[in-house]
């Protein structure tokens, strides 16, 4: 088995959970007390401290916390950071070329969630090519993510695993404004 | 021009075809597959950290993997029709010279896309009617996200120029990447345009497309946003 192989076999179960999941298909329902539990955990997780969160009750609302002016760098920032963390683990355990070329498998594997933004859209009664661009971005950046934590062989607590369940669970996780978790 | 040569409906005809034909597919193929993959990794990767919000980053990635994605249908394209892998990657070829001006700032990622997209519409919408049938139906596939990424750039900066500070950004980033544009067509009288057009691959000349070029710049810029293009050269 080549490096590459090895790291491709590490995401090929990962890859297939990616394809079973109902993208965005929650988005706008209440918050189950386990999803809010994750979202605290998720930013625990991340270094940012104990934050209360919010659900959002519907796209537009969504798409207009996304672009507020007053959005936590410090949230942004801590998440770069942990995927340089996991990007060097893995490019150490697997090698540079390897990592990549798994990542682009996910990357690939990823351009499908667009269609499930356009359709959850749709459900809403809404046609906006650049909110689904952003919805299906937001989640491929995820799954990007959570390969990378797969990859480092980190755990179901790291972030980017606890985020990435929110997804799984049909959310999206729309970051931190004015010290509050949003998930949508 | 184009007229003259027949159509051919897949990889196995083009087999077939005469050499000149494989040649100009060739070219063309291993040229978008190229460029594609530069403008992902150059300008939108990028991007990414310079947009000013969560929706815009995640919009921008989104951006990025379409542009990636039409790497790859090239690619794939190029896979099938004989090309070394390595030719259809940065590594392997000579990129653009607008390539080599990477992003400093976020204006300048919306001009970028405001006019290199519109560059790249003009180029595929030629494409749209080349004879060989796996070329024009991947053409047509990838349009419409063309099209958003062009819309995208023309969005953003009509928001920019709203304010006085931003209105003096992206007029210096038009400053900075409308005169690297005109080269983007290729030059004048370029053996590569006559075979294209000869194959029915490309319908119009080089000059003919940097016209309307210019001309579709001429009304976003200064007709729509009401900022000055630079002085540029006629001919590349």
């Amino acid at each position: 088995m080549t490096g590459g192989d090895a790291a491709s076999g590490v995401l090929s179960a990962f890859l297939a959970e990616m394809n079973r999941i109902p993208w965005f298909s929650s988005c706008g329902t209440p918050l189950s007390a386990a999803e809010t539990k994750t979202a605290a955990s998720y930013v625990v997780a991340l270094g940012l401290g104990e934050l209360p969160v919010a659900g959002i009750a519907d796209w537009r609302d969504a798409q207009a916390l996304a672009q507020r002016p007053d959005w936590s760098r410090a949230w942004w920032d801590a998440e770069i950071g942990a995927e340089k963390n996991l990007h060097r683990q893995g490019a150490l355990h697997f090698g540079e070329d390897d990592v990549l070329a798994a990542l682009s498998e996910v990357t690939e594997a990823a351009s499908s969630i667009h269609d499930s933004a356009v359709a959850a859209l749709a459900r809403a009664h809404l046609h906006d090519q650049g909110l689904a661009k952003a919805a299906a971005g937001a989640a491929s950046q995820a799954c990007h993510q959570a390969a990378l934590a797969h990859l480092a062989g980190a755990g179901e607590t790291h972030p980017f695993a606890l985020k990435f369940r929110l997804f799984s669970g049909g959310r999206w996780p729309l970051g931190i404004v004015q010290q509050r978790c949003f998930v949508f | 021009m184009s007229a003259a040569h027949a159509t051919v409906k897949s990889v196995a005809e083009l087999k077939a075809s005469e050499p000149e034909y494989q040649t100009a597919v060739r070219k063309i193929v291993r040229s978008h597959a190229v460029n594609e993959l530069y403008g992902a990794q150059v300008y939108d990767e990028p991007a990414i950290a310079l947009a000013p919000n969560p929706y815009l980053k995640w919009l921008t990635c989104r951006i990025a993997m379409e542009e990636y994605g039409h790497h790859v249908r090239f690619r794939q394209l190029g896979e099938q029709i004989g090309i070394p892998e390595e030719e259809m990657t940065p590594k392997g070829r000579r990129p653009l010279s607008i390539f080599e001006f990477p992003l400093q700032t976020w204006e300048e990622f919306c001009v970028v896309k405001l006019l290199a997209d519109l560059a790249e519409i003009i180029q595929v919408e030629d494409l749209a009617d080349c004879t060989f049938l796996p070329l024009r139906n991947l053409a047509k596939v990838t349009m419409p996200e063309e099209i958003f990424h062009s819309q995208f750039g023309k969005d953003t900066c009509t928001e920019l120029v709203k304010t006085p500070a931003g209105r003096k950004k992206v007029q210096q980033a038009i400053d900075r990447y409308y005169p690297m544009m005109p080269a983007f067509f290729g030059k004048k009288d370029s053996e590569n345009n006559a075979l294209y057009r000869r194959c029915g691959i490309k319908q119009r000349t080089n000059e003919e497309m940097r016209r309307d070029f210019i001309g579709r710049v001429k009304a976003l810029v200064e007709g729509h946003l009401k900022l000055k293009l630079p002085e540029i050269a006629e001919a590349a």
